[in-house]
């Protein structure tokens, strides 16, 4: 991707955040809401290194995985706004989204993403296809058993697992310097024989690259690697909570100072590869696509209650 | 006691108890994932840790593995642990230290060991689809050793929890997240919440409202959810009587079974899953008591064996609702 696409891509991920915000208020998201605003960099970092057959997995935060393993856009939100014809028929919303075609997954229990994305990197080797399993995880998630567990089994037998760790320091209210043993999760890679390190994770070029790194790690058969990337939560742990950990004034240094949006845009002016209108345009141009979509989504109709009972077992109700 | 209904939130009574028992036992102590500084994702736990220390209210990382089986020995070693798993949905990553730790020691120890525990949790539906919204009581009450609490009202979540909290049993108590933000003088029943300290046995299932047609035991919200539909029932000619069980172990299918002596008919609503758990129990119960001709009438209304969906529509369609008990009301009703 080049650096212009990198930053329309977080544009997109951005943008498609905030058309859920909209479905809040309304009650057309009756449930729990978890955005990754501000934590665009990841998403859009990750992107161009993954490859056909790739597996993602990720957490309860898992729209900018989604889109960066490739879900298609439409039906996805569709499932958020708990539409019939989302991703997963209305039944998964926001926080389990399926895709068996883009080997997308997720689950809403933290610590759980892993040990699926460790099943992915087994068949991959056990196959002999050079693909890679990417298990998301916060820092907190971080600190659950399962990380311990799937990591000692990626390192033991080599498998192409991609760790991705996304710091941004807290899990809900708890700060991850409290509850951590080690000042980085990067550095526990050494327990496990992986590649691990810490990057700042609010640049999408510095993400882009550490992430081929990683990639070209896992797909060499040398064993999983451990990416962790620094970034911030602008908003609330879900919408609605009240966020009353972090101080007014922390919150606003932390949207001037280490919004990726605004960091690449500096650069990208910095170093002459855009100009101002030209990026206002795709800004615009990024805006009112989205909202073209979301007005789409809305128009469409919830499931039929009658089928309720369907797909929990193959062919049958019951 | 004092008379005026305090206002408070179902989280504000759970805190006043936990409060009230720290202070009359200082080997009470909490432990969960954002229970210190925030007091809690519902604000259950409010205040506690400015009053009682960080080290008796602590947060813990997200390893509920491990803090569940600290609870297991920190009990074994004489304290009183109060472990909040934040979601009821949580529990399949610490089942093993529920089950076959604090659930089992007791008893494995042919009772020389003593696991004093409360597993606090939030269960019920939030709307947050099959991972978020289960009940899960009638898997814990399945697995023998631990007592399983779902309490209704203000009143009852603070006396209940304090009994809880004194049991030198394990206890499971399951408030349920659609209350936690409710105030009491919203409520139909028990809103009314003495501001000492009391205890209310683990054990004894309450008649909210007395009726002669039709007996409808529940318990947690949908004891609510029957109240509010009661008295329109009523207007169409059905007098239910609401026995709100309170606890799931023990189970107290006595009052159940008495009021049914007298109604003929039985209707079990539970928010949990329809088989193999809650309902089937009682029912069976009942009809031990009673006997096979004791009753005219019996049914069920339970979530069908499905995980919960995310759309409105399709959770409406599966979860226990005031609108959906009325109907099921009504289909006994009319059998006659
Ligand atoms: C096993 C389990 N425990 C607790 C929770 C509740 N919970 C959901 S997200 C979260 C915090 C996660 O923090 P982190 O992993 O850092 O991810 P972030 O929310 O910061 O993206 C918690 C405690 C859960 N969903 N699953």
């Amino acid at each position: 991707m080049t650096r212009l696409e990198r930053f329309r891509a977080m544009l997109t991920l951005r943008h498609f955040d905030e058309a859920c915000l909209e479905g809040v208020p309304t009650g057309e998201i009756h449930g729990e809401l978890h955005t990754g605003i501000g934590q665009e960099a990841i998403g859009a970092g990750m992107m161009e290194s993954l490859q056909p057959g790739d597996a993602v997995v990720s957490t309860h935060r898992n729209h900018y995985h989604a889109l960066a393993a490739g879900v298609p856009m439409k039906p996805m939100l569709a499932e958020i706004f708990e539409k019939a014809s989302g991703l997963c028929r209305g039944r998964g919303g926001h926080m389990h989204l399926f895709d068996a075609e883009h080997n997308f997954s997720c689950s809403g229990i933290v610590g759980a993403s892993l040990p699926v994305a460790l099943g992915y990197a087994y068949s991959f080797s056990m196959k002999g296809q050079n693909n890679l399993a990417v298990g998301v995880t916060g820092d907190g998630g971080a600190n659950n058993g399962a990380f311990h567990e799937c990591l000692n089994i990626a390192g033991a037998w080599k498998l192409p697992l991609v760790v991705l760790v996304e710091n941004n320091e807290l899990a809900i209210s708890v700060p991850i310097g409290d509850v951590s043993a080690t000042a980085t999760i990067a550095e526990r890679a050494c327990a496990y024989g992986a590649w691990g390190k810490k990057v700042d994770g609010t640049d999408v070029d510095i993400v882009a690259e550490a992430f081929a790194e990683a990639a070209h790690h896992a797909r060499s058969g040398r064993g999983p690697a451990i990416l962790e990337a620094s970034c911030h939560r602008f908003r609330g742990h879900f919408e609605g909570d009240h966020d009353s950990y972090r101080t007014m004034k922390e919150k606003r240094e932390m949207r001037e100072r280490h919004d990726p949006i605004t960091i690449a845009r500096r650069k990208l002016l910095a170093e002459g590869l855009a100009g101002e209108a030209e990026l206002d345009a795709m800004a615009e141009a990024s805006q009112r696509e989205m909202a073209e979509l979301l007005a789409e989504v809305r128009a469409e109709p919830l499931p039929e209650a009658a089928g309720a009972l369907d797909y929990l077992f193959v062919g049958g109700k019951r | 006691m004092s008379s005026a209904v305090r206002n408070l939130s179902i989280s504000q009574t759970v805190a006043e108890a936990i409060g009230l028992e720290m202070e009359r036992d200082e080997n009470v102590m909490v432990m969960g994932e954002d229970v210190g500084k925030i007091g809690g994702v519902f604000g259950a736990t409010r205040t506690l840790q400015k009053r009682f220390g960080d080290k008796r209210v602590r947060d813990t990382p997200i390893s509920e593995m491990a803090f569940t089986g600290m609870g297991v020995g920190l009990a074994m070693a004489g304290l009183r642990p109060i472990v909040e798993i934040m979601f009821v949905d949580f529990i399949g990553v610490c089942l093993e230290q529920v089950y076959n730790a604090m659930a089992k020691i007791p008893y494995m120890s042919g009772g020389n060991v003593r696991v004093p525990m409360v597993i606090k949790t939030a269960g019920g539906c939030i709307g947050s689809a099959a991972q978020h919204s289960q009940c899960l009581w009638g898997l814990f009450a399945h697995l023998p050793g631990m007592k399983v609490v779902a309490p209704s009202s203000p009143f009852d979540h603070k006396g209940l929890l304090s009994a809880a909290i004194r049991s030198d049993d394990p206890v499971v108590y399951i408030e349920h997240k659609a209350l936690l933000l409710k105030k009491a003088e919203t409520f139909l029943n028990g809103g009314h919440v003495p501001e000492e300290r009391y205890a209310i046995p683990l054990g004894k299932a309450k008649v909210v409202r007395e009726g002669s047609d039709l007996t409808l035991a529940t318990l947690s919200a949908s004891v609510e959810y029957a109240l509010e539909v009661s008295e329109d029932l009523a207007r169409e000619g059905i007098d239910l009587e609401i026995v709100d069980l309170r606890t799931v172990v023990p189970l107290d299918s006595e009052t159940v079974a008495a009021s049914v002596s007298k109604t003929g008919r039985l209707l079990v609503v539970d928010e949990d899953y329809l088989s193999f758990g809650l309902s089937g129990e009682l029912v069976t119960r009942v009809i031990e008591a009673l006997g096979p001709g004791g009753l005219k009438q019996v049914a069920r209304h339970a979530v069908p064996d499905v995980p919960i969906p995310a759309a409105l529509s399709l959770e409406e369609a599966v979860v226990p609702g005031p609108a959906s008990i009325a109907q099921a009301v009504r289909e006994l009703a009319a059998v006659s």
